[in-house]
């Protein structure tokens, strides 16, 4: 009973800050989009990122007066090809999809198409097979994170030293694309940064601070720099340095992706160069948008990105972590 | 005490215990279609079967390993490792032998299990528990990994696209696969001595049945349905992936113990799994058309198993079972029922 009660004023509250947001204009198009039936297939339900990309989800629709449907894939992907297909078999108005994989939604999306349902990708991308079976992906575009990323250090480092690699899961699409950026745009900047070194911490603090011990007693005081695909495996490298008993202040450059409430503390104190915001609120809500316009029949781009913006200590103070 | 006695000893009580899969499934499906709208129609119908199908066609062959009283961990890497295999060896086999193969793959995973349970001694949680690990990191380590993808996706699409405007291919296949497990179980000799071995294996091999055989059996039997499970998967999805199958053991485990099958052997039904599996289903798609989440749907599902497990027991009425319906009634009393010595069988 007190849960209900208090689900009750969550929601009240919920509705109340809703108006508020309403009030603010937004609101073009949502006449059309009232009683929008839409589908959405998340990546999991209690993630530090997935969940408050799905309460914005959820949020916005709220104020388009769209209907959601969420399924949660609990990071399974198999479940996730299933979920795609009971999508389908409950006839939306459109369906927002969040891959974890590049291929195994493919024959579902075929699917949707066949039945004229209108698919939105969210978060991450896809195979080239799958384009055109999809209206749009929106999400951070993971490649020009790995190009900011290399900017960063460049600039941080002054053009030249060593540095190593904290890669997200091999083979998974957010780092190809994180990785590939910064390597290519090393190159074309002409950078003399040398790569020592590339392993995978599958976007794991632990397996990062394991990793991480090894890549110190290897390369030790040699290091100039790291580079972590997020702001969770700089976490586990940040670690292992102060066990390995030395100072912070002796740390190389260290330059993550997403924006996190520690990476943000480790910049201000001075230790952490840069990371790169990508907000979760943005991407749920962005997706959930661009699904009402392309069901609303509103001719919507393939590719939309969520903004990104690079943190260093210049803009620390201005900036909100994303979570 | 007493009323409550002659409450769980009343005919129409005995009787609906008795038929407790049938009960639960029909109260399933009657909150199901009161909740959520649409969902009688053909194609829900039809959608939610297709979803089901594969772990409904590995539940099949874990209801023959459960009915000899063990167990089969290792299903789910049969399946990720078929699906590997139907969709890597595409290119050199052509999609219908590169599926052959992943059947194949299937039926060797259950030579290995049945090898370690039978020809080794190994008790079968442990040995199946070595080979679930084993062959997870063998379809890591053949694919690096990362998840492969076949040439042409809509081949598969035939595998879970509507037949006719019916039922898809798979849900036939499992359909069918129910059908047989039947008629083998209830009709057959060989059937009827998998109950006996299940019940008493010892005695089942005193009595001229050669039980081994049947245990080896058995878990070649689960090793092919979790194989054509796999083929099936990896081509409605056009991607052989080493995370696929991670849940589907325990699930498929689940649906077969709700379906009325004891792990301790000798009792069950293909008809029971059936029932099993559409419960599963029935829970998943109504809290999933109500979008609720998934750690709800567990918390229904561990509590519907739970139930029937204490009518089953309390159903049977054994002496032996720590929950009968006795020795519930004299809980806090001195336990006089005699406790059966387990019989070691040394064969005469």
């Amino acid at each position: 009973m007190k849960h209900v009660l208090r689900l009750g004023t969550l929601t009240a509250v919920g509705a109340l800050a809703l108006t508020g947001c309403g009030n603010d204009g937004n609101g073009n198009g949502a006449e059309s989009a009232e009683g929008l039936e839409i589908c959405y297939v998340a990546a999991a339900e209690s993630h530090a990122y997935a969940s408050p990309a799905n309460a914005a989800f959820q949020e916005a629709a709220e104020e388009h007066g769209v209907h959601v449907t969420l399924l949660s894939q609990e990071f399974d992907a198999q479940t996730g090809t299933d979920q795609l297909r009971t999508c389908i078999g409950r006839n939306p108005d459109g369906i927002v999809l969040w891959p974890l994989d590049p291929q195994a939604y493919i024959p579902g999306l075929v699917e949707a198409q066949d039945a004229d349902i209108p698919v939105v990708l969210i978060n991450s991308p896809m195979d080239e097979d799958a384009e055109g079976l999809y209206t749009s992906f929106t999400g951070p575009d993971t490649y020009e994170q790995g190009v900011m990323a290399a900017e960063v250090m460049h600039e941080e480092l002054g053009g030249e030293g060593q540095i190593v690699i904290i890669a997200g899961q091999a083979g998974n699409g957010t780092t190809i694309g994180r990785t590939d950026g910064f390597n290519n745009m090393l190159e074309e900047l002409g950078s003399e940064i040398e790569v020592l070194q590339t392993v995978n911490a599958d976007f794991d603090q632990q397996r990062a601070l394991e990793l991480s011990r090894d890549l110190i007693s290897r390369h030790g005081d040699a290091l100039d720099g790291v580079y972590a695909n997020d702001d969770t495996m700089a976490r586990g490298f940040v670690d292992a340095w102060t066990e390995s008993g030395r100072e912070l202040d002796d740390m190389p450059a260290i330059v993550g992706i997403n924006g996190q409430q520690d990476a943000f503390a480790g910049i201000e104190e001075g230790y952490y160069t840069a990371t790169i915001v990508q907000s979760p609120e943005e991407d749920g809500r962005l997706a959930l948008e661009t699904i009402v316009s392309a069901a609303t029949g509103e001719e919507v781009d393939t590719r939309i990105p969520i903004p990104l913006t690079v943190v260093t200590q210049e803009n620390v103070a201005d900036e909100e972590p994303a979570f | 005490m007493n009323t409550l006695k002659r409450v769980f000893e009343s005919p129409a009580v005995l009787t609906l215990i008795h038929y407790r899969v049938v009960v639960i499934l029909i109260a399933t499906l009657f909150l199901s279609v009161s909740l959520v709208p649409g969902l009688t129609e053909f194609r829900t119908l039809s959608l939610s079967l297709d979803r089901t199908a594969t772990l409904g066609v590995v539940a099949v062959g874990l209801t023959v390993v459960l009915l000899m009283g063990k167990l089969d961990l290792s299903v789910g890497s049969t399946l990720a490792l078929s699906g590997i295999a139907t969709i890597g060896l595409q290119d050199q086999l052509g999609p219908f032998g590169a599926a052959v193969a992943g059947i194949v793959v299937g039926v060797l995973a259950g030579v290995l299990n049945g090898f370690l349970v039978v020809t080794l001694q190994i008790n079968s949680l442990v040995a199946t528990l070595a080979s679930m690990i084993f062959l997870r990191a063998l379809c890591h380590f053949l694919t690096d990994s990362n998840p492969i993808s076949g040439d042409d996706p809509l081949f598969g699409l035939t595998v879970s696209r509507a037949l006719g405007g019916t039922f898809s291919l798979r849900t036939y296949v499992f359909l069918i696969a129910i059908l047989l497990l039947f008629i083998w179980l209830t009709y057959t000799v060989a059937g009827r001595r998998l109950y006996a071995v299940g019940s008493n294996e010892h005695a089942a091999t005193a009595s001229g049945i050669r039980s081994n055989r049947y245990l080896f059996g058995a878990f070649v039997f689960s090793g092919f349905t979790a194989g054509a499970a796999g083929v099936m998967q990896s081509l409605a999805t056009n991607t052989g992936s080493p995370a696929f199958g991670e849940a589907t053991a325990l699930t498929a485990i689940a649906a077969v113990v709700i379906g009325g099958t004891r792990l301790e052997g000798g009792r069950g039904s293909a008809l029971g799994t059936l029932g099993g599996v559409l419960v599963l289903a029935a829970i998943t798609t109504t809290l999933e058309y109500e979008s609720v989440p998934t750690y709800y749907q567990n918390i229904v599902t561990g509590s519907i198993l739970l139930l029937l497990i204490l009518l089953d027991r309390i159903a049977s009425n054994s002496p032996r079972s720590a929950l009968s319906l006795n020795s519930l009634l004299s809980f806090g009393k001195r336990d006089e029922t005699p406790t059966e010595k387990k019989q070691e069988g040394k064969v005469p």
